[in-house]
């Protein structure tokens, strides 16, 4: 019986490969759809996850969710220093960390923010926390070594920000992997990032480009550091130049102060992060901050919202799977029916020269089931395969990680899949078993 | 080896006025050779398939050797027949992609769940017989006469005690028929079988002992075709 298979396999190989194919395709369409709205869910869910209160200025909740937790960049209104320092007092905070973010090193986000959120983060797996100005620590994915230095840029790569060639950071540890934008990010600490900025604002008035932080900070009244001391007005551009090397090159070795978020006076940041103590106080730490001059929201939540609007994207994309592998299903059991009904002078010879109809019933069968099988197999390879690539290419262009991958309602699909088919299978082989041995003679 | 015994046999058609077949006593001695002959539409094909349990009889009786196939279901006639009727029909069935010895033993293989290892020594003994010289080779790959030599094997391999050939010698041209039509009939003394052939070629009647000839469904008295036997009475005129 097998023998007749592989050797009927073989002779029809062509038509048997189409078949598989088309099966193949309509399951990874379905397959693509599910696994890259999982990965999608899971993913931002992951992403969310040390991120339980963000506050900012008002404006998009949805963008101060993908800023802060995707870091997506954006122009953000900013927080005035004092929100930071009242929710660093508030007894119902856990803590409550800056995320200054605006430069770039490589195309890698450096952003500005405590100590607090490097543990909140997950901790440092390699090296040590920054504890001078000019120390960073970077995301678990960015390919750079312990000790090494770089300049962050202001803006990122394409928009031609001015290098900071005055501050050198020296990378002192490595974060254990998130899973999440925070791998690809360097992270340093938010006075330094003030400091710059500050100096910048200060050194190159004419520069043209509307950066995000400098340009809101510098207007911003609580920014203290870009008053700060001036002395003789240089007079040439040159002159500006060396005298901010000169102020830059200073101080940066020091080390930080964790109070200095504390103060009311400190600049603006255009993103907190609050880790409440209890649930119940996240509820109440949100309504006090949902004001006219500030925006409280759960990244979770926003989220959630988003997948309302992108489920029924998703939806949509299922139903258009689900038929088009109806459709191919019954092209395909079409094919299957015709071919058997092409053969039925070969299929009744066999009954005549004394195959059992059981045995002609089982080859016809599992034959079927065979070509369907692998179709099915490779269909679930294939879509496996196209939500990988389509998730690394989403997750070059916008940084949110997706992890793809299989769940046992997967496993549970595909057997229903192959079930259905072992079922549909059954109508070719009933109607092998139907035929008469007597059409084996003459027609 | 099973003689047959046919009585009260009438088989009609639904929105046919006359039975397509109409045999009140036909017999057969065990181990003859008979040649079947008809114009087209006479109901060859009918008594074909209602004497090889293809189709069943829907009255009457159909006795091969005590066995009354008439009364047989769907599933017993099969067996009955993959175990006592070796089948060489006009077009050869061989299955393409499988070797001559692959087609004459995948009968077996499909009705057995384990071939006897007799049967392969028997399927290689009857090629060599046949004069297919290479038992490997691809049946798609054979000649026409090699094609139905390759049948005539596969019929015989399972040593039937009724070997019921259709026409096995119409697709063929004049050499290979003749080679075709001398096996069968010197296979079939060789395994005592008892042979009916349904054909047209007077080649092969005449290797015949007997000849039954079949009109609109009735049986016609004929001479015998080989002159030296005895005129059997054997098919009853027309009620």
């Amino acid at each position: 019986m097998f023998r007749l298979i592989a050797a009927d396999l073989v002779r029809y190989r062509w038509g048997a490969l189409a078949v598989a194919l088309l099966i193949a395709l309509a399951t990874a369409l379905g397959v693509v759809v599910t696994l890259e709205e999982r990965a999608l869910r899971l993913g931002s869910a992951r992403a969310a996850a040390a991120f339980d209160l963000v506050v900012g200025a008002p404006g998009s909740e949805t963008q101060l969710v993908l800023s802060t937790v995707f870091l997506q960049p954006a122009p953000l209104t900013l927080l005035p220093g004092r929100v930071l320092a009242e929710l660093s007092a508030d007894p119902r905070v856990a803590y409550a960390a800056p995320v200054g973010f605006g430069d770039f090193s490589d195309g890698r986000p450096v952003v500005g923010t405590t100590q607090q959120l490097l543990d909140g983060l997950g901790g440092v797996s390699e090296g040590h926390r920054f504890t001078r100005l000019g120390e960073a620590v970077i995301g678990a994915a960015v390919p750079r070594a312990l000790g090494d230095t770089f300049h962050p840029m202001h803006g990122p790569a394409e928009a031609h920000g001015g290098v900071h060639t005055a501050i050198t950071y020296r990378i002192v540890g490595r974060l254990a992997p998130t899973g999440t934008v925070w791998d690809r990010a360097i992270l340093v600490p938010i006075e330094a990032v003030w400091r710059i900025h500050a100096l910048d604002d200060h050194a190159d008035e004419h520069s043209g480009p509307d950066q995000v932080t400098r340009a809101d900070s510098a207007g911003e009244p609580g920014s203290g550091a870009a008053g700060a001391p001036t002395g003789a007005q240089p007079r040439t551009i040159a002159d500006a130049y060396r005298l901010s090397q000169e102020r830059e090159a200073t101080g940066f070795d020091a080390p930080i102060r964790p109070e200095a978020v504390a103060d009311p006076a400190a600049p603006g940041v255009p993103a907190i992060v609050v880790k409440p103590r209890t649930i119940a106080d996240a509820y109440k730490l949100r309504q006090a901050y949902r004001t006219d001059h500030t925006l409280a929201v759960f990244p979770g939540e926003v989220l959630t919202r988003l997948y309302g609007t992108l489920g029924d994207a998703r939806q949509i994309l299922a139903f258009v799977a689900l038929n088009a592998q109806a459709l191919v299903a019954a092209a395909v059991l079409l094919v299957v029916l015709i071919h058997v009904m092409a053969r039925r002078r070969q299929i009744g010879a066999l009954r005549a020269f004394g195959a059992p109809r059981a045995v002609v019933f089982a080859t016809v069968w599992l034959e079927a089931v065979l070509v369907v099988g692998v179709g099915l197999v490779a269909g679930f390879g294939l879509g496996y395969g196209v939500a990988r690539v389509l998730a690394r290419l989403i997750s070059v262009q916008t940084g949110v990680v997706l992890p793809v991958g299989f769940s046992a309602e997967d496993g549970s699909a595909f057997l229903v899949l192959f079930a259905a088919s072992g079922l549909a299978a059954l109508l070719p082989a009933a109607l092998a078993y139907r035929q008469s041995p007597a059409a084996a003679l003459r027609a | 080896m099973p003689g047959l015994d046919i009585r009260d046999l009438v088989v009609g058609f639904p929105g046919l006025e006359r039975p397509a077949l109409d045999i009140p006593e036909l017999v057969i001695p065990s181990g003859a050779h008979v040649a079947l002959t008809g114009p087209s539409g006479s109901g060859k094909t009918t008594f074909i398939n209602i004497v090889t349990g293809l189709e069943r009889a829907p009255t009457g009786r159909v006795a091969w050797g005590g066995t009354d196939i008439a009364g047989l279901g769907e599933g017993a006639r099969d067996r009955w027949r993959a175990a006592d009727v070796g089948l060489v029909m006009q077009e050869f069935h061989l299955f393409p992609g499988l070797s001559a010895l692959e087609n004459v033993l995948l009968p077996q293989r499909l009705a057995t769940f384990r071939l006897p290892p007799s049967l392969r020594a028997e399927a290689n003994r009857l090629l060599a017989r046949v004069g297919i010289g290479r038992p490997g080779q691809k049946v798609e790959t054979l000649s026409r006469g090699q094609m139905q030599r390759v049948a005539v094997a596969r019929a015989l391999v399972a040593r039937p005690g009724i070997i019921v050939a259709d026409e096995p010698t119409a697709s063929l041209d004049a050499d290979a028929g003749a080679a075709v039509a001398e096996l069968l009939a010197a296979l079939a003394r060789e395994v005592g079988a008892t042979l009916l052939v349904a054909t047209h070629d007077d080649r092969l009647i005449a290797g015949m002992e007997r000849l039954l000839r079949l009109e609109s469904g009735r049986l016609m008295p004929v001479a015998s075709a080989a002159p030296s036997m005895p005129v059997p009475a054997a098919a009853d005129p027309a009620a």
